[in-house]
Parts: structure tokens; sequence; C-alpha cells
């Protein structure tokens, strides 16, 4: 559950955090684009590294890493049964490998870009953004308190965890389905809580008159600045030079 | 039986949830952990069961070092139950809750069934059996899950929290409970912050603050020492309040005795 930290928003004050959430939505959308137009593990490795800069600038490296690092596992589950399913269908090996490689590589980009998003934008920020880009309130703000329950979840996930294990159960025991077995007295606890937490949550909104007014006013309106221009120039040229490999020199 | 020796945790870098805690627990005994909020008693406690092994020091359970063990095995020795029931209940009905960790054991199923029986009778569950869990109220919730880990029969019961949301007639069912599992010789840890439960209830205290052990003794000392419980936030007992406001020169959390103290002072004989 470790990777749930790299998406866990912590106050900054590096220039990405102050650059509006639309930019960097811009960014997110164009590389996210690209790590699935792309098959070429090279080229997937180019696109990860789209994101190490902004993680140096915002110096979020330890959190990042952890999210990195806890998606491990995923990934080695994802270049197995890629692996597997690529040696099956075409019984080449190293066709095999090579899509596995570039299966792996995509995934970690993808969790970085999100991650890198996501721990240097306020939910605030994100929910405003979303305002103003004329989605309804409701909406947005229930994006936004499902992000901010995510690490919440992800606690409680451990919580419950521990307390099964002093029961004896015993997660890692079993063939594969045995092992998915041992995770139901986990997730009923989890699933139930969580409806439960969400009902105190609507009580709690509806007790302080949520939805009282019918058009809101914001007290903070986000605006583009010259930061804004910059980062949104630097993610589009690099978009269309990573595009022009294929476009131009033709690399898958 | 339980022995901390010099043991420190900490969940992030610089800040210790415990710190060079050194703490002997001997078969048999009855113990409160008592502490302000984040003292650490919660982690102390899932050092027992091995949930948790330490970053340094050691913890031995029955001779056992815990980073030799896994939870598993521990378990069987070390019943834990944990603060919240909702965190473990997850069966279809009552019966099967309890039946789950005694099949975790691998027990044979006539000593499942009996001891499912025990524990439904013990805890007046009887009713509820084909009930969902779900169902129950918060304070049946709760004895629920108690009753699945005593089920079991452990040699060692750690019970956290255990009096929050029951009225005072569960709480002498759990007192008398606790007492005669304690009689019949098993070590019984009880983290809480009821000073009234503990002051009523449990012999021996341990007070943690900020991660460390700052005191261990006989209830009756260690809740009779204003300054002790003010440093570690915790509200005094309200016959250790009445034995400071009457002055008595040996300040106490018996009943008998501050009742006697008292008529003493206006004179009377005592009742």
């Amino acid at each position: 559950m470790k990777v749930l930290y790299g998406f866990e928003y912590r106050r900054g004050v590096s220039v990405i955090h102050r650059i509006d959430p639309r930019s960097k939505m811009i960014y997110v959308i164009l590389f996210t684009a690209l790590t699935v137009y792309f098959v070429n593990p090279l080229v997937l490795l180019l696109v990860l590294s789209s994101s190490f800069p902004i993680v140096a600038i915002s110096k979020i490296g330890r959190r990042w890493a952890q999210s990195i690092k806890g998606s491990l596992f995923f990934i080695a589950f994802i270049f197995i049964f890629n692996f597997i399913g690529i040696v099956w269908a075409t019984g080449s090996v190293w066709d095999a490998v090579i899509s596995g490689v570039s299966m792996s590589i995509r995934f970690i980009a993808l969790i970085s870009i999100f991650s890198v998003f996501f721990l240097t934008t306020s939910p605030e920020d994100l929910t405003q953004s979303m305002v103003q880009m004329r989605i309804p309130y409701d909406y947005a703000l229930t994006f936004n308190m499902a992000m901010r329950f995510v690490p919440t979840l992800s606690r409680e996930a451990q919580i419950i965890m521990d307390a099964q294990k002093s029961r004896g159960l015993e997660m890692e025991k079993g063939n594969l389905i045995q092992r998915i077995k041992n995770y139901i007295p986990v997730l009923i606890p989890l699933i139930i809580s969580s409806f439960r937490r969400a009902e105190l949550v609507a009580d709690a909104m509806e007790s302080r008159a949520f939805g009282a007014s019918k058009k809101r006013t914001s007290l903070y309106v986000l605006a583009m600045r010259n930061r804004d221009v910059l980062f949104i120039l630097i993610s589009v040229i690099s978009f269309l030079l990573l595009l022009s490999l294929k476009l131009v020199f033709g690399i898958p | 039986m339980i022995l901390f020796d010099d043991v420190s945790y900490s969940y992030s870098p610089g800040r210790y949830a415990l710190e060079h805690v050194n703490l002997n627990i001997g078969e048999g005994e009855l113990v409160a952990i008592l502490g302000e909020n984040g003292a650490g008693k919660t982690t102390l406690v899932k050092h027992i069961n091995g949930l948790l092994k330490p970053q340094s020091g050691r913890v031995t359970v029955s001779n056992i070092d815990t980073k030799d063990s896994t939870v598993a095995t521990l378990a069987r020795k070390v019943g834990l139950v944990f603060q919240n029931p909702d965190h473990q209940l997850f069966a279809e009905t009552v019966e099967k809750e309890l039946a789950f960790a005694l099949v975790n054991f691998g027990l044979p199923p006539d000593e499942v069934s009996r001891r499912v029986d025990w524990a439904m009778k013990e805890f007046e569950l009887t009713q509820y059996r084909d009930r969902p869990p779900f169902m129950l109220s918060g304070g049946e919730r709760k004895r629920l899950a108690l009753a699945s880990v005593l089920c079991y029969d452990p040699q060692i019961l750690i019970l956290d929290e255990p009096t929050t949301g029951q009225d005072s007639r569960q709480k002498i069912r759990l007192a008398t409970l606790l007492k005669r599992l304690n009689s019949e010789g098993k070590t019984v840890l009880v983290v809480t912050h009821d000073m009234e439960f503990v002051a009523d209830f449990i012999p021996r205290v341990v007070m943690l603050s900020k991660g460390k052990v700052i005191a261990e003794g006989s209830a009756e000392e260690i809740l009779t020492n204003k300054e002790l419980l003010m440093s570690a936030s915790l509200l005094p007992p309200q016959l250790a309040e009445l034995s400071w406001d009457l002055a008595l020169q040996r300040p106490t959390i018996d009943l008998e005795q501050v009742v006697s103290a008292a008529s003493k002072l206006v004179g009377g004989s005592p009742p």
C-alpha cells in the first residue's frame, strides 16, 4: 500500500507547487497519451524521464520514490503476465521480454506522471481548477474527496490486516486462489467501514449546511501566469519532439 | 513471560514511537497500560504478538524472540483484541466470526463448535448466532470482537481500549471475566484511558508517555501520584481526588479506606 503515499499532497513552496493545476493537467494528458501511443521501451523511458526534472525542482524525491518502490510488486505482476501471454501467443521469448519490459516501463511512467501531479497539487486548488473548467461543483468535490480518502483507506487497510493477522490469518499462505480468498477478511471490513464513513461525512456536511446556497462563489480564483505559459510551452514542445520520433523517424 | 529489552521503534525517522523501553511482565499478571494519546501504547502491544518487530533491542515472549517467530505462531499464544471491532468483523454470521481464528489455528471441528458455544454464552451473544455481525449494536460488536479472540484461549490476552462504548454492567462483566481468566493463570494486559476501570479492577500499572515508560508499579501508588498523572495528561480516579481534597495522609483508591477516613473527619463512626 506504500504506493499510495506517492499520491498524498504535502504542502510545498516550489515553483511546481505554485503552477496552476490546469497547466499541470495539460502535461499529464499529453504524456499519458504518449505512454499509450508508443511501444518502443526506449521511447517510453524518455516519456518516464520527463517527470524527473519536475521531481527534482519540486523536491518531492522521497515520496515519489516511495510510490515507485511501492508499485514494483504490481510491475513484476504485469511483467510476468505479459510475458506468459506473449510467449503463449507468438512463441517468441525475445518478443515477450521486449513487450514485458515496455509494459512495465509504461506502467512506471504512468505512476510517475500522476504521482508528480498529485504530490504537487493541493486538493483545494484541484477542485477550484475543475470548477473554473465548468465542471459542476458537486462532481469536482466528489472527485476531490475520493482522492482525499485514499490515504485514509490505505491506513485503515493496514489496521485491518494487523487485526486479522492477530487472529491467525496468514495472507501469504496457500495457492493463488487461496491467497486471493485470504483477502476477504480484509476487504469486507474495509468496504463496510468505507460506507459507514461516507454516511458520516454526508451527515457532517449537511449539518454544516452544505448545498444551502444555490450559487457558490470562491474566495480565491486561479489565474494563469507567465510560469504557467512557460510550463505549458515546455510540455508541448517536448511532447511534439517525442511525437516526431514516430511521425518523422518511424520509431514505433 | 513478556520481556522488553531496550526496545526502540519509530514509524518515521527522527521521531520515536517507543524509545529504549524496558519492561518485564510475569506470568499470571494483570496489568494496565496507561498513557496519553500517541504515547506508544498500541505500538507497544503490537510488539508482543510480532505485528511489529523492534528496530533495536529485543522482545521475548515465553523465551521466544519475536524476531524469530511469525505473527501466526505468536498469535496462538498472544490474543490481541483491537480497539475498533469494525476493523475485524467480516463473516456472514456471528457463529462464523467466532470460528474464524479457531479454523485458522487448525482446531478439530467438534472443538471449534464447543468453543464457539462457550464464547456465545459467555458474552451473551447466543441469540445472535445466525445474525450478521454488522447488524449488532456497537457494544455487542465490541463484545463479539473480544469473544472472537478469547475463544481460542490464548495464554496472554491483550485488550486495546476494551471499555469504550460499554455500559457499566458490561464493564463489570468484563472486569469479572478478566479477573477470572487471570486467576486461572492467564496474563492479561489492558490498554486503556478508563482510569476508574483501572482503579477498581487492575492491580499493576505501566505508564507510558512520549514513547517512554515513565512509571511502573501498583495502581494504588501510581494513580494517587498527582504530578505523574498530570505529566501523562491522565485524569485521576475520583477516589484519588477525594483523598487529596480530604488531605488524607496516604491518598488511596480504595473505597473503604476513603469512607472510613472521611467519617473519622466528620467525627462519626465508620458505617
